[in-house]
């Protein structure tokens, strides 16, 4: 097997379930280790920062 | 179409308030440098000059800063040159930072330290130095001419409106009186862009009024000019009434002239020039009035009304025909000559006076009488509209303003369960007979007796045009042939503008007066309501009432409860109507409510919990097992769960939805948890905080109403959580924001500890209809009430909460072979208060039999 260069994600619980919905899509993670872990692939790391930012900055109110 | 004009024409890009607060803040920072070399001298004869709270005399403080600049100036000499250089080294540091935003330009005055305000030369927006000595002055004095966009504790700030201009020349101030007040009370000298505007907007604006008298319609102004410039437009031209042969080639035609009106002798009931009439009768009215007056007028800075009526005494006015006055409305708007609606209800002998009067008892507090005098500031009731915190009384106001101009009077309100409350009011507070006050709804149509009289009704009930039974038709007969003298608009933001033509067309009345305590919309369509209506005349400190102690000091927070990961990955999946029930059910949401009941509680506080969603309401309060009140609540078991709420130790907590916003008062209440709302709504949120302003323990020393907004994490409520505290914030709230809560774990008995628990919870979320998720099911709305009001949605009765569980077995067992028996659980806790009404005493049934009786009699 092929080894993939990964990146260990820690993040809440909340941003877990975000990071599962994306995979669905794309799929990213390599291993989703507990609550609070998963390993993702290092290539995807800046799409996956991105659209997680996205998906965050939808729930923020802003006066603009 | 010509207002809204106005509106947008004086200052595109206002809308970023707490931007602006920060940017000042910035320019603070930088000009402080030189400071010092000045404010030494002169802000110590200011401050000796101007003690704080009393009245500031302007002409005097100028006199006493000509006086110290003059000196300055001479010495300046060598001294500039050093001082500009400094500046200019300055300004190219920093400069770039604010880009286009550099005001660096606008020089400071030597004493800039004194003064305490600074103004935007762009866009008008005043920002005020809350802090400084003068600042309850000048706020007065920006309160009259300038709306305020944000009042927090420390920096205030407000903006300059063609709209506000409108209003503060309407209470008498005078264009150059505006802009030497602002000149001296800013920090630099006032941009001529503002100088421009003021003056542009204040030239046209307020110098026409529409004044009926003796029922009929005049145009009045104190300068000849203007009505000749009116005169030469056609419409205008049309629709005056000439009382004696005149030839229209002569511009010069008569004007009828007399005397301005003063204010005189007009004496508002309930305050406290009031009493004092009372006491010095004899003495004569001049020294009384001469004090008292000024007390009335704290509000209009330094302008005495002496000063504003110096120069022109004569008013003069031609008539117009009462047919074309919308034409004529219209067509000052177009020519930008707007007019002004006064009421001579003093001289009003046509309409029948109604004999009513506040009672002994009744007294109104001071800002209650400061709105009032702006009212009536000339012996004259100004249409306009009055905007007072929920709790703070705007009832009263708005009765004490009908006992005023004692005239038949029209009271709107936006449902029928307020137009109950609005005659109750009237009874309670003045005395007004039973026959006199009158109610229209779709359930009563009453007829006052007598030639005047009072009628309570619904915006809709008037402004409907279709589908009405006989008896309305005739009562709508009754309304629009007579002439009303006041008519109140209870809730003027919540009216639409075409419904809110119709009424104003219909009804003929003198004097409009709009109560609100939001002048807020979500659609921004509060202009319309300034040329409809008339100018805000008043606009109170929500702070400073609470500082004052006429409204509860309030502590809010809003609790972040995390998402548990199953909710959450329900929540990513579902859309948007189940996402909310998600978000509401969240367990760790009902924690941190539980929690914070138990904390409260265990205080000695009052509990209302408000959810707008159903649903939700009766899965936390069975759960949590407290009482709770819904639109499906019966009338009976209502009155019985308030009355438990407020009388015994033993209930500490109530849920409510939807219907608890407006409609239910409870003076016991300290503290209010909020757990689903209607999405990003100021309005709401603001009339919720309502719900504890008037507590009762509020003047107990050191007393704090809580106000908790239960958020959950990473989803959507946070977004509208956020948008709703707009107003609130602006009012000078500040929430804290809590992450979490200490000792929550630790809490006995917490519910949906366990995963299989909460698991169980997510199912029966997944298992409820999408309509669970509705906003305000339970609330039905009555026939009349007004869409964006809080019954506006209509869906029924509630279904019940939906508690299916599976579980295999065979069917002797279920249908009890196995001596098996079922218990429910989960009860309501509303079911367990004892069940008979409590008995009415003997007095209040023989009362309301006689009350029964006597509306017979007269029917």
């Amino acid at each position: 097997m092929k080894a993939i260069k990964g990146v260990l994600l820690t993040c809440d619980s909340a941003v877990k379930q975000i990071l599962l919905a994306l995979n669905e899509k794309g799929s990213f993670i390599i291993e989703d280790l507990d609550d609070y872990h998963v390993v993702i692939k290092a290539d995807e790391e800046w799409r996956v920062r991105r659209e997680l930012e996205a998906e965050l900055e939808k729930n923020t109110y802003s006066l603009e | 179409m010509a207002t809204k004009r106005y509106a947008d024409e004086g200052f595109s890009d206002a809308s970023f308030p707490s931007k602006r607060a920060r940017k000042t803040g910035d320019n603070d920072d930088y000009v402080d440098v030189d400071e010092d070399d000045f404010d030494g001298p002169d802000s110590a004869a200011n401050n000796s000059l101007i003690p704080r709270g009393a009245t500031i005399n302007f002409s005097a403080l100028t006199r006493k800063l000509a006086q110290n600049r003059k000196p300055n100036d001479d010495e300046d000499g060598p001294e500039e040159s050093s001082l500009t250089s400094h500046r200019k080294q300055q300004d190219n540091l920093v400069s770039h930072i604010f880009q286009d935003q550099d005001f660096s330009w606008l020089h400071l005055k030597p004493d800039h330290a004194s003064r305490p305000i600074w103004i935007s030369p762009e866009d008008g927006h005043i920002i005020l130095e809350a802090f400084s000595p003068i600042a309850e002055q000048a706020q007065d004095f920006l309160v009259a001419i300038s709306e305020p966009v944000s009042r927090p504790a420390f920096i205030h700030e407000y903006k300059l409106t063609p709209y506000s201009l409108y209003a503060a020349v309407s209470v008498g101030l005078q264009t150059e009186d505006i802009i030497e007040v602002l000149n001296r009370l800013s920090k630099v000298p006032v941009p001529e862009s503002i100088v421009t505007f003021i003056r542009e907007r204040t030239l046209s604006y307020g110098k026409v009024k529409l004044v009926l008298k003796h029922n009929k319609y005049y145009v009045e102004s104190t300068h000849p000019e203007t009505l000749q410039v009116l005169l030469k437009d056609k419409v205008i031209r049309d629709a005056r009434v000439h009382s004696q042969p005149t030839d229209n080639s002569i511009k010069a035609a008569t004007f009828t002239t007399s005397k301005a009106p003063v204010k005189g002798n007009l004496v508002i009931p309930g305050t406290k020039e009031a009493e004092k009439k009372k006491d010095d009768t004899t003495s004569g009215k001049q020294p009384a009035n001469g004090t008292t007056d000024a007390e009335l007028f704290t509000s209009v800075v330094g302008v005495d009304a002496d000063e504003v009526d110096e120069d022109d005494d004569n008013v003069h006015a031609f008539e117009i025909d009462d047919a074309k006055i919308d034409d004529v409305k219209k067509r000052c708007n177009e020519l930008e000559y707007p007019m002004l609606e006064e009421y001579d209800f003093r001289n009003d002998t046509v309409n029948a006076n109604l004999d009513i009067d506040l009672k002994p008892s009744t007294v109104i507090r001071p800002y209650q009488e400061t709105s009032l005098s702006k009212m009536f500031g000339n012996g004259r009731a100004r249409s306009g509209i009055i905007v007072l915190p929920c709790g703070a009384g705007k009832t009263l106001v708005g009765i004490t303003a009908a006992c005023t101009i004692k005239k038949s009077c029209l009271v709107l309100c936006t449902s029928s369960v307020s137009v109950m409350q609005w005659r109750q009011q009237f009874i309670q507070w003045s005395n007004v007979t039973d026959k006199q006050i009158a109610v229209f709804t779709a359930d009563q149509k009453e007829k006052f007796a007598g030639e005047s009289g009072i009628v309570v009704s619904t915006y809709s009930m008037v402004a409907n045009t279709h589908n009405r039974s006989h008896e309305s038709k005739k009562m709508m007969e009754f309304l629009t042939s007579r002439e009303w003298g006041f008519i109140l608009l209870d809730e003027v933001h919540v009216v639409p503008a075409a419904m809110f033509r119709r009424v104003v067309t219909t009804i003929k009345a003198h004097s409009k007066l709009g109560l609100t305590a939001t002048l807020v919309r979500e659609d921004e369509k509060i202009t319309d309501l300034n040329y409809m209506i008339g100018p805000k005349l008043y606009e109170a400190n929500w702070m400073d009432l609470a500082a004052k102690g006429h409204i509860a000091n309030v502590q809010c927070a809003e609790v972040w409860c995390p998402m548990t990961p199953e909710f959450y990955r329900e929540y990513l999946r579902e859309q948007s109507r189940k996402r909310m029930l998600l978000y509401c059910m969240n367990p760790k949401k009902f924690q941190a409510c539980q929690f914070l009941i138990k904390y409260h509680e265990d205080r000695g506080d009052k509990i209302i919990v408000f959810s707008d969603n159903v649903f939700a309401l009766e899965a936390y309060a069975k759960k949590l097992g407290k009482l709770y009140i819904h639109g499906g609540t019966g009338q009976v078991e209502r009155m019985r769960i308030l009355q438990h709420f407020q009388h015994s130790p033993a209930v500490n907590t109530i849920f409510l939805s939807k219907v608890g916003d407006t409609s239910i008062d409870l003076p016991e209440a300290t503290c209010l948890i909020q757990i689903s709302s209607h999405f990003g709504s100021r309005r709401q949120e603001a009339q919720r905080l309502g719900r504890i302003l008037r507590a009762k323990r509020r003047n107990d020393e050191g007393f704090n109403a809580f106000f908790y907004s239960l958020v959950s994490k990473d989803t959507q409520e946070m977004f509208y959580s956020t948008k709703r505290q707009q107003f609130l914030i602006d009012q000078g709230y500040a929430f804290k924001v809590i992450t979490h809560l200490d000792g929550l774990e630790e809490l006995p008995d917490l519910v949906y500890k366990t995963k299989e628990e909460q698991i169980e919870l997510i199912s029966s979320v997944l298992l409820a209809n999408e309509s669970e998720a509705e906003l305000g099911t339970d609330v039905r709305a009555g026939e009349g009430d007004l869409a964006g009001t809080i019954t506006s949605k209509d869906f029924g009765l509630p279904t019940k909460f939906p508690s299916v569980h599976r579980s295999t077995g065979s069917l002797a067992a279920l249908s009890g072979g196995q001596h098996m028996s079922y218990v429910e659980q989960n009860k309501s806790a509303n079911k367990k208060l004892a069940r008979e009404a409590a008995p009415r005493h003997k007095l209040f049934a023989k009362r309301e039999k006689e009350l029964q009786t006597a509306r017979k009699g007269r029917g």
